[in-house]
Order: C-alpha cells, then sequence, then structure tokens
C-alpha cells in the first residue's frame, strides 16, 4: 500500500507541478481565445443579446481599412524607430564593452533606466516636453534658431509618429543594448589581438569583427521590436490617443478603442483574430531564429 | 599610441556624458515639474526651480486622490503576482526539465501557445468573462492573468536544467516525496533564478498599465499606472499633479537600480537572453 502510493505521487508529481499553469491557460488564453473566435462572428455592442452575423465583420474589416491602417501606422513608427535604435544600441553596446571606455556601469545604468520605469508616467512627461506652442523640446529648437515656428509634434500626422518614435528609442535603447552587450562580451579576446597585430584600429575590427558575428542577434532584436511596435499601446495612447487622423493607431490601441470606446465588441473581435494571426507568425518566425541561435 | 587611447578615453566620456544627459533629461524635467505650479510647467523661456517648492503636489494627491491607498494597491498586486509567478512558473520549469510524463509533448505546445497567443487579442472575452463573474474592479483580477507566463516557465526550465539528477534521485532513495523535494531541494537551488526572474516579474507588474486600466474603475482600487491616467481629464488636467504622481512611480525604482545597478543589471541581462 505504501509502495502503491509512493508510486502514484511520484507518476503524478509532473502534472501537479503544471496544473497551475494549465488551469490558468485553460481560463486566461484558451477560454477568451475560443469566446473571441466567437464574438467576431456577431454583432455585440456589449449587453443585448448577441446577434449572429456570419463573415460580415470580417467583410467590415477588409473594406474599411481601419486595420490595414493600424498596421500600416506600425511599420511607419517601426521604421522609423528601429533603425536608430538598433545603431544607437550598438554603438553604446561597443563603446561600453572596451576597455578604455570608463564609468561603464554608470552608462549602463542611465540607458536602461528608462526601460524599467513606469511608460505612463514617463509618455506623460514626453507630452509635456511635445507640446506644441509651450512645451520645452520646441523652445530649446527655436532659441537654438532650428526652427522658426513651433513644430506641432502630436497634432500632424508625421510628427505624431516621430514623436512615438522618439519616445520608444528613449524606452528600448538601454534594453537592446544590453542585450547586443551579452553577445559583445561572448566574443572571443583572441580575435581583436589578431586584428590589432594585424593592423586593424578599433573601427574596422568593431566593422569587420562584432558587426558580422552580431548579424543573427540584431536580427533576433529586430523581430523583438516588431512584435513591440505591432502591440504598442501606452505610448501612442497617452501621447495621442491613436491621432491625429488614426495617424498613431497600432492594432492595440485600435482594438481597445473599438471595444471599449466604441462598445463594438464584435467588431473588436474580428480585429483581435488578425491580430492574433499576424502575432502568431512574427512568434513563430521569433522561435525559428532563437532555437537556432541557441 | 598611449596619449591617443588616453585622448580618446576622455573625448568618448564627455560624449557619453552628453549623451547621458539627454536620458536624464526627461527625469530631471519630470522631477522638477512635479513642484511647480501648474502655469509653470509651460512657462517661456522653461524654468528649471520653481519660485516656491510646491510640495502640496504630493501631498493633495495624498489627501484628495487617496494615493496612500494606490500604492499599497501598486504593491500589493506587484509583490502577490510576482511570488505567485515565481511558485507556479518554477513548479512548472521544474516539471519539464526534470520528468517525463505522457503528455509531456503537448502540455509543453501549450506553453508555446500561451506564448503565440497575446493577452490583446482576448481583451474583450476576457473583459466579458470578468464582469460575469464579478471581478471587475478587483485587485485579483489584474493578479491572477499574470500568474503563469510561457516566459518564465521558459526561464525556469532553463535554469532547473543544470540541476543535477544524482542529487534528485539520491532525496528519493531517503524517502523524500516529490513536493518535499521541489521545496526542500529544487527551491533553494533556484534561489539566484527567483531573484532574476522577481526583479523581471515585480517591474512589469508595477509599470502595468493595459489590463489594469480596463478592468479598475474605483479610486481605492486603482494602481500608481491607472491612478497617474486617471488625474487626465481634458484641458483643465492638473499637469503638476502628472507629474509629483509620476515622481512616486518612478523614483523608488530609480533609487533602486543605481544602489542594486549591479545585481539588477546582471539578472535582467540573464534573465531576457536566457528567455
Amino acid at each position: 500500500m505504501q509502495n502503491l502510493y509512493w508510486k502514484w505521487q511520484f507518476k503524478s508529481a509532473p502534472y501537479w507541478f503544471i496544473a497551475p499553469f494549465v488551469i490558468c491557460f485553460i481560463i486566461f488564453v484558451f477560454l477568451p481565445f475560443s469566446y473571441s473566435v466567437y464574438l467576431s462572428f456577431t454583432e455585440w455592442h456589449g449587453q443585448e443579446t448577441k446577434t449572429f452575423v456570419g463573415l460580415a465583420n470580417y467583410a467590415t474589416l477588409l473594406k474599411s481599412g481601419d486595420f490595414w491602417q493600424s498596421i500600416v501606422n506600425s511599420v511607419l513608427i517601426f521604421v522609423l524607430y528601429v533603425p536608430i535604435m538598433l545603431a544607437l544600441a550598438l554603438i553604446f553596446a561597443a563603446c561600453l564593452s572596451t576597455t578604455w571606455m570608463k564609468w561603464t556601469g554608470f552608462f549602463r545604468t542611465v540607458f536602461f533606466i528608462p526601460n524599467i520605469t513606469s511608460v505612463v508616467a514617463i509618455s506623460f512627461v514626453f507630452l509635456l516636453i511635445f507640446n506644441a506652442d509651450q512645451g520645452i523640446l520646441n523652445q530649446i529648437l527655436m532659441s537654438l534658431g532650428l526652427f522658426d515656428e513651433p513644430i506641432r509634434f502630436l497634432e500632424t500626422p508625421w510628427w505624431a509618429r516621430v514623436s512615438v518614435a522618439i519616445l520608444v528609442i528613449f524606452r528600448w535603447t538601454g534594453y537592446n543594448m544590453i542585450l547586443l552587450l551579452g553577445g559583445i562580451q561572448s566574443i572571443s579576446k583572441s580575435l581583436y589581438e589578431a586584428a590589432k597585430v594585424d593592423g586593424a584600429n578599433g573601427i574596422q575590427s568593431f566593422w569587420h569583427i562584432t558587426l558580422p558575428l552580431m548579424r543573427r542577434l540584431l536580427a533576433f532584436c529586430t523581430i523583438l521590436s516588431t512584435l513591440g511596435t505591432f502591440s504598442l499601446f501606452t505610448e501612442p495612447f497617452i501621447l495621442t490617443g491613436g491621432g491625429p487622423n488614426m495617424a498613431t493607431t497600432t492594432p492595440v490601441v485600435l482594438i481597445y478603442n473599438e471595444s471599449f470606446k466604441n462598445l463594438n465588441m464584435g467588431y473588436a473581435s474580428t480585429i483581435s483574430i488578425f491580430f492574433f494571426i499576424l502575432m502568431m507568425i512574427l512568434s513563430l518566425v521569433q522561435l525559428r531564429l532563437f532555437r537556432e541561435h541557441d | 599610441m598611449r596619449i591617443q587611447t588616453r585622448a580618446l578615453s576622455i573625448v568618448m566620456l564627455v560624449v557619453f556624458l552628453g549623451i547621458a544627459a539627454v536620458f536624464l533629461f526627461p527625469f530631471a524635467w519630470m522631477i522638477s515639474s512635479s513642484f511647480k505650479e501648474k502655469s509653470e510647467i509651460f512657462a517661456n523661456p522653461p524654468i528649471w526651480i520653481p519660485a516656491k517648492l510646491h510640495f502640496e503636489n504630493f501631498t493633495q494627491l495624498f489627501t484628495e486622490k487617496n494615493f496612500g491607498r494606490v500604492i499599497l494597491n501598486s504593491l500589493f498586486t506587484a509583490i502577490t503576482g510576482t511570488i505567485g509567478g515565481l511558485f507556479f512558473c518554477s513548479m512548472a520549469g521544474f516539471a519539464f526539465a526534470k520528468y517525463n510524463f505522457r503528455g509531456k509533448g503537448l502540455l509543453f505546445g501549450l506553453v508555446l501557445a500561451s506564448l503565440m497567443i497575446p493577452m490583446e487579442s482576448s481583451l474583450v472575452p476576457l473583459f466579458v468573462i470578468y464582469r460575469d463573474l464579478g471581478m471587475i474592479d478587483q485587485l485579483w483580477g489584474v493578479i491572477l492573468p499574470r500568474l503563469t507566463s510561457a516566459f518564465g516557465i521558459f526561464y525556469m526550465r532553463q535554469y532547473c536544467m543544470t540541476i543535477e539528477n544524482e542529487l534528485l534521485e539520491a532525496s528519493r532513495i531517503d524517502g523524500c516525496s516529490e513536493a518535499r523535494i521541489y521545496f526542500r531541494i529544487v527551491a533553494p537551488i533556484l534561489i539566484p533564478a527567483f531573484a532574476s526572474l522577481g526583479i523581471i516579474f515585480f517591474v512589469e507588474e508595477w509599470n502595468n498599465f493595459l489590463w489594469p486600466t480596463i478592468i479598475l474603475r474605483s479610486q481605492e482600487n486603482l494602481t500608481l499606472a491607472v491612478a497617474i491616467r486617471a488625474l487626465q481629464s481634458g484641458v483643465r488636467t492638473p499637469y503638476n499633479l502628472i507629474m509629483s504622481g509620476s515622481v512616486i512611480s518612478v523614483v523608488p525604482m530609480l533609487l533602486a537600480i543605481f544602489i542594486f545597478q549591479k545585481q539588477i543589471i546582471a539578472g535582467l541581462t540573464e534573465g531576457t537572453l536566457k528567455g
């Protein structure tokens, strides 16, 4: 009897250990997701009985262009910030891993701070900084004589996207720098020494040793940024509310507005399904890259 | 050559100090603005040190906006969410790393699936489920969906792989049950992993905004991020109060990172690279 219990507790242990995850998965992932699929075929505003409308929401989505607009916005914001952010992160990481750089710990911390401090708080500071008529950024730019008129940062579509991009660069450069630092530190020192013997200077060895070896890690960072850009929410939500003229409406902002502002729960679910498919494809790419990276 | 390196070192130090100043600028502006009168925030030319330090920007938050309670709410969700998350993720990670059992592949597939189904794609149904279960405006509702994360399970699984099988076998021969093995053998080994992952979970939960802003309603149940945003109201938004609220949410984090910078950065680096 004792033996039987012993065997049972050994055999069943892994299931008990995983049970909390499975329960959470069912309640917070599987059920909501299935329900989302169902809702995407209905017209529903949150209170009344749901009307089954078949593929009508899907037709609306393809016709209205809101969703495509949100994808295009994300892509534009992505193009505005990713090259700058990754270039900065790589330069910071390369400089902070040299022997001659001083205070590396301090700089690492400073660049990383924006990533762990509250997005809401930081977005509000930038809201003040970007203010067109009285914001400090316009005051600085104009007193330097760079512009004669204040830039309408949050009120014109392109500048609003640039503003969101600046905020994202501010928040995520340090994070990518830390990822890249890990990569740079794993490059063998002997490679650099050999290059030095051959007469290469610092910039040449960065170009010919560091950069090629970091290609995969940079690709990984890019994929992470892609996922991040499509699910961007708090930054545009606070800076612009998704405007002006939907210019900074990302898919998640669109889902939020449709479901909790316009109360189009059915239609919002349809958008969610498209968003899910997009994210799934990107995560598959990420997993693939990561497995090879491992 | 040596003089050259030295000169380069100084030039780069100056350049980086300049960049660091740019990165710290928004925080400086936040702290400065939190002591201003509302009109001083948008003064031209900009005012860095206000004529009078308006400490009432802070006291007002506590007396009128219940921020004492709000801070406690944030601490409560961040701490319980972190502890619960560490507990559940480490158990699952341990099981995936050290046991062979029927359905392991399928269950691990679920972990991957949860990685691929972002919460943002089921906001509506989650909200409806919460409403029907009466969990709207409950702090528990903020914590529950974050108790298990695919990232946390991956991370813990990776860490558990380094535990030696002989150690577990020896404890079994000594008569340890599997639960005892987890609590007495595995958990102590995982302490460094708990620390690194714990920092990540705590920071995420402290700054969490989207889901809390959807379900939290009454002032006494808000978390910091939601309470700051709740101060915003059309043209009459008290930006000085928003800034003092932001200082309250950001400054403890800043102090912590400067005091524990080595541990935090190491933990986060390890965490992000492993996961």
